[in-house]
């Protein structure tokens, strides 16, 4: 979540409305002047609420420096410390304006509860927005590009991965469905989790029909369920060929995959990884670990096949980690 | 019936010595029948048998140590108990090359892990096929009164075969596979003597196919009895998909059926005990016993254990044990309490010796 960049455009279009219709030059000044000093734009609670979470979150992003150099105790005491204290800055942002949607998202995300719990209380969370503001209902126009709704999108977005997490497949095919509905462009990456739904599945059809949606602009998630799927599907000789594309064309993808390493629960989104990057490997195997689990030969078998582990390697030699 | 293997033995010794008798004198052949039982009991070696006669019962021998003596063996007489179930194994396979069962039973000992063994049993399931439809072919000539039994006999092996195959896919996560398996199983045979419906309704719960399962309980209502459905198995599958699609109150009313009706359920679902498969077929166990649940509940750790949690027992798994009706029917439950009490009297003993020996501490 770039919070920066949307609170310049909340407080553009608010001005905007103020001041009457503008041309698109005209527009374009005036986020111009936004961007050099949102603070001076800011004319009521909810962006002054909307500014504060973002000082939370760079906050947050700041205190994440560092880590790799501590022992797991450690690590974990200051993760500890980290989500708590995120969660008391949440508690005030909510108290400055209740209608402050992430975060009441952040809330429920940085709580570390069961994957069980967390759903029910993303799809509560869900409920009480639509009771306040109306349920979102797919237009002519991406909501994406109404900034004031994102916030809604991205808790649609957290229920689709807790749907994952919590190994609810077909739920999570649902609401996927339902957000890409609302937001084709899918900025927020439900087609992803959506991805490895089908793979769980088994649903060939499903994962096919998704991968065109998108003009099959391949990425780790994707290239991570075709082997996947191939593998469950007992194709053997497809499984084969869709790991070499996905070592091939995900950089440490297979060291990703035999070395698994912790990532922390997104808040209060998927954090951007350029298409192709190890970051961005990482992240796919680590969303995929509920069904790669659930498949208990699978990596054993991707290891064993020729250049596999040998990709591996030579990642973690070139790039300083551990084997 | 093809889960208990010495009664199979029987049964195949039983239609050997009915081949052997002359149709032509139905008053010794009467006498001859009526005196079997007691010939099978003290003189087993005494009756006619062929080579695969003889490996068969080698089999029912060794599934007697390898899938009902080794759970409850010390781990001193593990080794033992297993050499000799090999031993038996390849006895017969010596004896019988076409002694599927003991050929599917080396296999498991001898796969390094559950993909090859599911390899081994899709690479090989063709060619018991064959060898299982001639033995079926050579019975034709029977009269009508063994010729039913030969052909379901000469079956089994082949069943067994694919039912273990469907289970090994549902361990492996090749849930589609395996659901095909137990469609094709059940259709070839539909009085079902492996219990695949078992499987087929965890392999459904697991592809999330809530249609297909209501028509694999509409089929088994249909051609087994309305009792057919009511197993752990099918209430685990239903309960995890409602639980899937958070419907808690149907979840929750599935989790009360097994409540009920299962003796220590309560024990049973929280503990979730995972027990080796049986390597021969699924253990043999009575219909709404405790133990038949303690069986589906380890066969379902596929749909328990699933999904992201703190607790090893997975998403649902962790729902299930910390449910307040499983904590209350624990509480009712007289073992259960009984072991607690236990529990609590040694750890009140190992606190007064510790007192006593101020080395205890330390120890």
């Amino acid at each position: 979540m770039d919070a920066r960049s949307e609170l310049v455009m909340r407080c553009a279009h608010k001005r905007a409305l103020q001041i009457g219709p503008l041309s698109n030059q005209a527009f374009a000044e005036l986020m111009q002047a936004v961007s050099d000093s949102p603070q001076d734009f800011i004319d009521d609670e909810a962006e002054q609420s909307f500014a504060l979470l973002g000082d939370v979150l760079a906050y947050y992003k700041q205190s994440l420096l560092g880590d790799e150099f501590l022992d797991d105790e450690s690590f974990f005491r200051a993760r500890k410390q980290r989500l708590s204290l995120l969660r008391e800055r949440c508690e005030e942002v909510v108290t400055l304006d209740s209608s402050n949607v992430d975060a009441r998202l952040l809330l429920v995300l940085s709580s570390d509860d069961e994957s069980n719990e967390q759903l029910r209380a993303l799809i509560e969370l869900e409920h009480e927005l639509d009771g306040e503001r109306g349920q979102l209902e797919p237009g002519n126009a991406d909501a994406w590009e109404d900034v004031f709704l994102r916030p809604r999108l991205r808790v649609k977005a957290a229920i689709v991965r807790a749907c994952l997490d919590s190994a609810r497949y077909g739920l999570c095919v649902k609401k996927a469905d339902e957000l890409m509905r609302l937001s084709p462009s899918d900025e927020l990456g439900a087609r992803l989790s959506c991805a490895l739904a089908y793979a769980r599945l088994e649903n060939e059809a499903g994962f096919d029909e998704l991968d065109m949606r998108y003009d099959r602009r391949g990425n780790a998630w994707f290239y991570l369920a075709r082997v996947l799927l191939m593998f469950k599907l007992d194709r053997m000789a497809a499984a084969r060929r869709a790991l070499a594309g996905f070592n091939r064309l995900c950089m440490g993808g297979a060291y990703a995959l035999l070395r698994p390493t912790f990532v922390d629960t997104y808040l209060p989104d998927r954090p951007f990884a350029e298409t192709g990057s190890f970051e961005e490997a990482h992240m796919a195997v680590h969303e995929a670990d509920p069904v790669v689990v659930d498949t208990p030969d699978f990596v054993g078998w991707a290891q064993s096949q020729p250049d596999f582990e040998k990709s591996a390697v030579d990642f973690a030699q070139r790039y300083g980690f551990d084997w | 019936m093809a889960c208990d293997p010495r009664r199979e033995d029987y049964l195949r010794l039983g239609l050997r010595f009915a081949r052997t008798l002359n149709e032509g004198d139905p008053f010794a052949s009467v006498r001859a029948s009526s005196s079997f039982s007691r010939r099978y009991a003290y003189n087993r070696e005494g009756l006619p048998q062929s080579d695969a006669d003889r490996a068969f019962h080698l089999v029912a021998e060794a599934t007697d140590l390898i899938d009902y003596q080794l759970p409850f063996a010390s781990e001193d007489a593990v080794e033992q108990l297993f050499e000799g179930a090999s031993a038996l194994l390849e006895e017969a396979v010596a004896l019988d090359a076409h002694c599927h069962d003991a050929r599917r039973m080396l296999g498991a000992a001898e796969s390094s892990s559950f993909e090859s063994y599911y390899r081994f049993l899709a690479d090989g399931a063709e060619e018991v096929r064959e060898d299982c439809e001639r033995a079926r072919t050579s019975s034709d000539n029977l009269p009508e009164s063994q010729r039913r039994l030969a052909q379901s006999l000469s079956m089994l092996p082949f069943l067994r075969w694919r039912a273990s195959e469907a289970s090994r896919a549902l361990i492996c996560g090749h849930y589609t596979k395996a659901a095909k398996i137990c469609e094709e199983l059940l259709s070839m045979e539909r009085t079902d003597p492996c219990d695949v419906r078992f499987t087929y309704a965890l392999a459904l719960a697991k592809l999330e196919d809530d249609e297909q399962l209501d028509l694999l309980a509409r089929q088994c209502e249909q051609t087994l009895g309305r009792l057919s459905v009511i197993n752990p198995w099918m209430l685990l599958a239903r309960l995890s998909l409602t639980f899937k699609q958070l419907n808690e109150k149907a979840a929750l009313g599935y989790l009360d059926r097994i409540l009920h009706l299962y003796p220590h359920a309560a024990i049973v679902l929280s503990n979730q005990d995972e027990l080796p498969d049986g390597v021969f077929a699924r253990l043999a166990v009575a219909p709404f016993s405790e133990d038949e649940l303690i069986l589906a509940v380890s066969e379902a750790s596929v749909l328990l254990q699933e999904g992201r949690s703190m607790s090893p027992k997975g998403a649902l798994g962790s729902w299930l044990s910390n449910q307040p009706r499983v904590k209350a029917a624990l509480d009712k439950d007289p073992r259960y309490n009984h072991r607690l009490s236990a529990a609590e009297q040694d750890s009140a003993e190992q606190a007064s010796q510790d007192e006593e020996d101020p080395r205890g501490r330390s120890v």
